[in-house]
């Protein structure tokens, strides 16, 4: 134990816990934007093309996040796209950057996934009747479905922030495990093991699990009406 | 006042075609017709949340076709309430008022004022999912009043009620709208809704509007045989209608009887089973039909038994229970059946 404790505070480690911080809030962050609306979307619309579209949104669902990290390698290191944002200031490849961008890759599909399911639980005359009684669609979204999906968002909150937080094959590919620049608590864990640190990777372990079991009694709770799984 | 003109929308699998019919103001409109012919997406059409593929609809002479629901002031309750579950009660019904930002004093007063007229003013601070049914079909209906709509649109607001809350709170609900002018529309399984609310009805089938008219018209000349059956009038029989003076001659497995028709070739008589008297004797009247029948079989029905007799054709008869304990009717009785021309109604049928 106090071994551990010790280890814990070691700058190594306090630099991958702020690093993975703060990724997996801002990935998290960017997760919540693009799905909310997406998975909105998917719930209630249908449209000439929805069943290719959730079959790309699903794919890297079933992608090692080693491929995965690999195709974004691939994408922003050798297309013109990748090029053309390198030159605009985003450098993706080997950069703190890059955490967020395989984190936000793998972890979206997820986040969709549970809000759609929790935006399709929502029978559409609850929305229905709100627009007859005065509500814009915007203010129908805003009062009405939102709030009643809530515990969904929550779950798909934790679940997406855990899993930012534990991101490691996607992270490795596309960000690199460069010590104390690229180094996040699955990289740190990583990195010691190779260098026979067994403490360092063991503090390490240890703050993965803590936040595994928060997310996981997080979502206990709210499934009872999110239905995650 | 409300006008609907050959309207016709689709949602999902089921559809609404070639829809027309008038609503008068303040009346009481009843939409009835059986699962899956329409009768929600036609009330959500016309409250505005699906656009119609074809027709127009139209209020007090403006076209409202393409407006917003919200423009629309029509009011909207479900079967199952649709309470918002994340809001107490007084949430619930001050929702409306708060989209069209009135002031928070003033909307307090509205929320008092309905919910003191429905009786759930105990019930504001509480959570939709701790109500019963009835609580949150009160508050349900709060909430539409509340906005004093011009139009309150209601599918099947009572059905899962008890029958004493549902016509407890009908009554209620035509109290307020009679005081406050509101024109209803509703949908409804129950014929005594029907014969207890409607100033008019219409019939709905497979997407359409077969039959609109007043309770009793409908319910004594029926469009075409579905209606019949499905407003349960007693008797259907197939004939071959003839003239014979002013009326006709109505012949049915070698029996015939007499109906205050025009409608000659094969058809379809209906006939109440209320309009049928029963007697052990010929029974003297001006009554046209008089005939000959053996009781089959004998049906309690809550107060009323029908009474099954063979008269050549089978007839059934609604009796209470005492004339039936006073004619000593069982089984085998030898009994006639009388019935005037007028009760019987004739729908034309094409020879198959």
């Amino acid at each position: 134990m106090p071994v551990l404790l010790a280890s814990l505070a070691k700058p190594e480690i306090h630099f991958a816990i702020w690093l993975s911080l703060v990724t997996s809030v801002i990935s998290t962050v960017i997760c919540i934007l693009i799905a909310v609306p997406v998975a909105y979307a998917l719930a209630r619309y249908t449209f000439p093309g929805k069943r290719i579209a959730t079959l790309v949104l699903t794919l890297p669902l079933t992608l090692p996040p080693l491929v995965a990290g690999i195709a974004l390698l691939l994408f922003f290191g050798s297309t013109p796209w990748g090029k053309a944002l390198e030159n605009f200031g985003f450098a993706v490849i080997f950069t703190p950057l890059g955490i967020v961008v395989a984190q936000v890759f793998v972890n979206l599909p997820y986040m969709i996934r549970i809000m759609r399911s929790s935006f399709a639980a929502i029978n559409p005359r609850y929305e229905h009747v709100a627009r007859t009684l005065g509500c814009t669609d915007t203010g129908t979204f805003l009062q009405v479905s939102l709030p009643m999906a809530r515990h969904g968002i929550i779950a798909g909150t934790v679940i997406t922030w855990s899993k930012a937080m534990g991101e490691f094959g996607a992270v490795l590919m596309l960000a690199g495990a460069t010590m104390m620049r690229t180094e996040t608590l699955p990289i740190a864990l990583y990195l010691n093991i190779s260098t026979g640190d067994v403490d360092l990777a063991v503090a390490a372990a240890t703050i993965l699990i803590v936040i595994s079991l928060f997310a996981l009694c997080v979502v206990e709770y709210l499934d009872r009406d999110a239905h995650v799984f | 006042m409300l006008c609907l003109q050959s309207l016709a929308a689709r949602v999902g699998d089921f559809c609404i075609r070639d829809i027309s019919l008038e609503v008068h103001e303040q009346e009481y409109f009843i939409i009835i017709g059986p699962t899956g012919a329409g009768k929600t997406v036609l009330l959500e059409t016309l409250a505005g949340i699906h656009a119609p593929e074809s027709g127009r609809i139209v209020l007090d002479g403006n076209d409202i076709t393409t407006l917003e629901p919200r423009m629309r002031n029509m009011g909207m309750v479900y079967q199952d309430y649709m309470l918002f579950p994340h809001l107490t009660v007084r949430e619930n019904i001050a929702f409306g008022l708060r989209q069209r930002g009135t002031p928070a004093p003033e909307r307090e007063e509205a929320v008092q004022k309905t919910s003191r007229q429905l009786g759930i003013s105990h019930l504001l601070s509480r959570y939709p999912e701790t109500l019963s049914g009835g609580e949150q079909q009160r508050a349900a209906l709060a909430r539409a009043l509340v906005l004093q709509p011009r139009i309150l649109l209601l599918d099947e607001p009572m059905s899962a009620l008890d029958s004493r809350t549902r016509a407890q709170i009908s009554r209620e609900l035509l109290a307020i709208c009679r005081e406050t002018k509101t024109t209803i529309i509703q949908i409804t399984h129950h014929f005594e809704e029907v014969h207890a609310l409607a100033d008019r009805i219409a019939i709905m089938q497979e997407g359409t509007v077969i039959q609109t008219g007043t309770p009793a018209e409908v319910f004594l000349h029926p469009a075409n045989v579905f209606a019949a059956e499905f407003l349960c009038i007693g008797n259907q029989i197939a004939g071959i209608s003839r003239p014979q003076g002013r009326i006709v001659r109505v012949e049915t497995n070698g029996q015939a009887f007499f109906a205050a028709s025009e409608v000659t070739g094969p058809v379809i008589a209906t006939l109440h089973s209320e309009d049928i008297i029963v007697s052990r004797e010929p029974f003297a009247s001006s009554a046209r039909n008089c005939l000959a029948a053996t009781v089959v079989e004998i049906l309690p029905a809550g107060t009323t038994v029908r009474v099954i007799m063979d008269a050549g054709f089978f007839l059934t008869a609604a009796l209470t229970r005492e004339s039936c304990r006073d004619l000593d009717l069982e089984p085998g009785s030898r009994v006639y059946a009388t019935f005037k021309a007028s009760a019987v109604h004739l729908i034309a049928t094409r020879p198959e």
